[in-house]
């Protein structure tokens, strides 16, 4: 058990210019905490993690764990177990063996090896496969196997780094809450790195938003997705993402089409005193509805449903300015509209939305 | 269509069976054939005389002491390439440099790769010239060497030296196979995948416990391999003696081995019957060889996950 820091760490590779994957990372994680990494391909997630793991340089800045400087430690000193995205399973050792190792370098007599290994096997469901080689398992009971020889260890933090990516989709979804309910009960630090969204809202108790090296923001899922920091993190929280749109600010608020959405007062101040003309406006397809035809709304041409059984999400645009934009709207799955119909949607609830700045994509608090 | 087939077939196999059967099959036949036999290589006839020269094959010191070095250069060869090829195919995939966190080799590693394999670009009589040099005890690079660092009393004249004149020739058996080897494993440990080692660094493997439990296990099938192929040019040796050793095969038979014996008896005593009896034994070793080295290579395959 063991909270982690990163302070102010960095990953720079050399070249020129010297790409920085990770950039001054400033995260503290809780003791017993289960935290998400998440980001686009390419945001410095993985080597984040990595630094942790001590597979990677820090090149500025530190890493702490359990409040012990580990910058400079090798990875065996740092008591830290991973979950690899392919596994890294041992394929000439069994799966007994390949869970066991970590205790056999410890000099760890083989009874209580064994009698570790079948404790873990057991709460992993892996009993049957012990005298197996990686090679005969399924994706799934691979992946079994990897969390059961992190477990064995009981090390102060485990690290994963997307597990769950080399499943499909049915076993994922199973596997995600298998894994969130053995952190539970383990209440062992995690560090769990993503790019699906789904699986950051879903598993962490907070999450951190990276892209490009950066820390975007490092909330829980309820606080990212209702008051995200920035355009980014607010597009790429939520399935599917949220209508970002750059829209013309009146003296009363934003105009869309023939929606004029009000604003607070203080916002509007606000938004006066940077001096902006336009805005970011930000609804979630939630947010929005069909509503009747005298009702404030704008047009909008559907381009296509999405039926998902309960709901249905309408792909369609309205014209802003002359130009189309492209809005997502969920709607009753019962009563969907039509394809090149043109249906009216308005707002549900006008607290239900997000400002954010047109250049800096800083959030704009209402 | 059918007969159309397999008249296709028949004629795309027969002339490359023909030329098979012609060059590679029939001369071991003959040999067979001619091991049974009293034939000088220049009469017009062979006598029969059953397993006679296999008799003599038992009885005769020098081929006895062929084989006995044939057996240690079995032994020491292909172990000792093999085992330095491992530590520096190792040490360019994995060693890395101390206080860096990727699993890597050591820097300039490619380099060191093509240098190693330098020695396999030259043929075996320029190898046993060069050696030659090395070893020439007057003004020879190796006692040159010793000299130079105050190590007089361990210059030798190390080919006329009946006790270390076999192990001169091992040594230059080593250094000539080893880059091959080296660039062999490092295919090999290449194609593990980098997460297994940070796996095994992450489980505490330390560099030996690594190399032991991870990379070695990995890369067995083609150590198996270099042992057959390390263990047919032990058995052989005949290039490298005929032109390093003195005598050739000397002193007093200390480099002796089975293929000098052989082209000895056939080219300069006319004794091909029993020359060809020293092929056809050296024949069945090296098939016994590659048999138990195959066998033993089938039962650890490992496949990766």
């Amino acid at each position: 058990m063991a909270e982690v820091a990163y302070v102010n760490a960095s990953r720079v590779y050399p070249g020129s210019p010297p790409v920085r994957a990770v950039d001054e990372l400033k995260l503290d994680v809780a003791d017993g905490e289960f935290l998400v990494l998440v980001g686009p391909s390419g945001s410095g997630k993985s080597t984040a993690l990595r630094m942790l793991a001590g597979l990677e340089d820090v090149d500025e800045g530190a890493i702490e764990i359990g409040g012990k400087d580990v910058t400079n430690v090798p990875p065996k000193g740092r008591d830290i177990a991973m979950v690899f995205q392919s596994y890294a399973l041992y394929p000439h050792m069994t799966v007994g063996e390949n869970m066991g190792f970590a205790l056999k370098l410890r000099g760890v007599s083989k009874p209580d090896i064994k009698a570790k290994v079948a404790e873990a096997a057991k709460m992993l469901d892996l009993e049957k496969y012990l005298d197996r080689k990686p090679k005969a398992l399924s994706g799934g009971q691979r992946q079994r196997v990897a969390m059961g020889r992190a477990i064995v260890r009981e090390p102060s933090v485990f690290l994963m780094d997307e597990p769950l990516s080399n499943l499909d989709a049915k076993l994922r979804v199973e596997t995600r809450a298998n894994i969130a309910a053995l952190q539970r009960r383990l209440g062992t630090t995690t560090i769990y790195v993503t790019h699906d969204q789904v699986e950051a809202m879903t598993m962490g108790h907070r999450v951190a938003v990276l892209k490009d090296g950066l820390l975007q923001q490092c909330d829980t899922p309820r606080a990212l997705y209702e008051t995200p920091a920035n355009a980014f993190v607010a597009a790429f929280i939520g399935s599917p993402g949220m209508n970002l749109k750059t829209v013309p600010l009146t003296a009363a608020g934003a105009q869309l089409d023939g929606l004029e959405v009000p604003l607070p007062r203080t916002t509007l101040d606000k938004v006066g005193a940077d001096g902006l003309k336009e805005v970011t406006f930000g609804v979630r397809p939630e947010s929005l509805g069909l509503v009747g035809a005298g009702e404030d709304g704008m047009e909008l041409t559907v381009e296509l449903v999405e039926e998902l059984g309960a709901d249905a999400y309408v792909y369609g645009s309205v014209r802003i300015a002359d130009q189309p934009e492209r809005f997502i709207v969920r709607v009753d799955g019962r009563t969907p509209p039509a394809l090149g119909q043109t249906v009216r949607v308005g707002l549900r609830d006008h607290s239900e939305i997000h400002l954010f700045n047109p250049e800096t994509g800083a959030r704009i608090e209402g | 269509m059918k007969h159309g087939k397999y008249r296709f077939l028949a004629m795309a196999i027969l002339p490359a069976l023909a030329l098979h059967v012609i060059f590679v099959l029939s001369p071991y036949a003959q040999a067979f054939y001619l091991s049974l036999t009293d034939w000088t290589g220049v009469a017009g006839q062979a006598n029969f005389v059953g397993l006679d020269n296999f008799a003599r094959l038992g009885e005769d010191p020098l081929f006895l002491s062929a084989l006995g070095n044939n057996a240690l250069m079995l032994i020491v060869v292909p172990l000792a390439t093999i085992a330095i090829a491992l530590f520096l195919a190792s040490m360019l995939n994995l060693g890395g440099r101390r206080g860096r966190a990727e699993v890597q080799g050591v820097a300039g590693g490619k380099v060191y790769k093509i240098v190693y394999f330098f020695p396999q670009l030259l043929s075996v009589p320029i190898i046993a010239v060069l050696w030659q040099f090395v070893y020439s005890p007057n003004n020879g690079l190796l006692n040159g060497f010793l000299s130079a660092v105050g190590l007089d009393g361990l210059a030798r004249t190390w080919l006329a030296d009946g006790s270390v004149a076999l192990w001169a020739v091992m040594a230059v058996m080593v250094w000539s196979a080893v880059g091959f080897y080296v660039v062999l494993f490092s295919a090999a440990m290449d194609s593990i995948p980098r997460e297994l080692f940070e796996a095994a660094r992450l489980d505490g493997a330390g560099r030996l416990a690594t190399f032991r439990s991870i990379t070695l296990p990995l890369v067995r099938d083609n150590v198996n391999a270099a042992f057959v192929y390390l263990g047919i040019a032990a058995l052989d040796g005949f290039a490298l003696v005929q032109i390093l050793s003195v005598g050739p095969g000397g002193p007093d038979g200390a480099t002796e081995v089975i293929g000098l014996g052989l082209y000895r008896n056939a080219f300069s005593f006319g004794q091909f019957g029993y020359a060809s009896a020293m092929g056809v034994a050296l024949f069945f070793l090296t098939l016994t060889l590659a048999v138990i080295a195959m066998r033993s290579g089938r039962r650890t395959k490992v496949e990766m996950a």
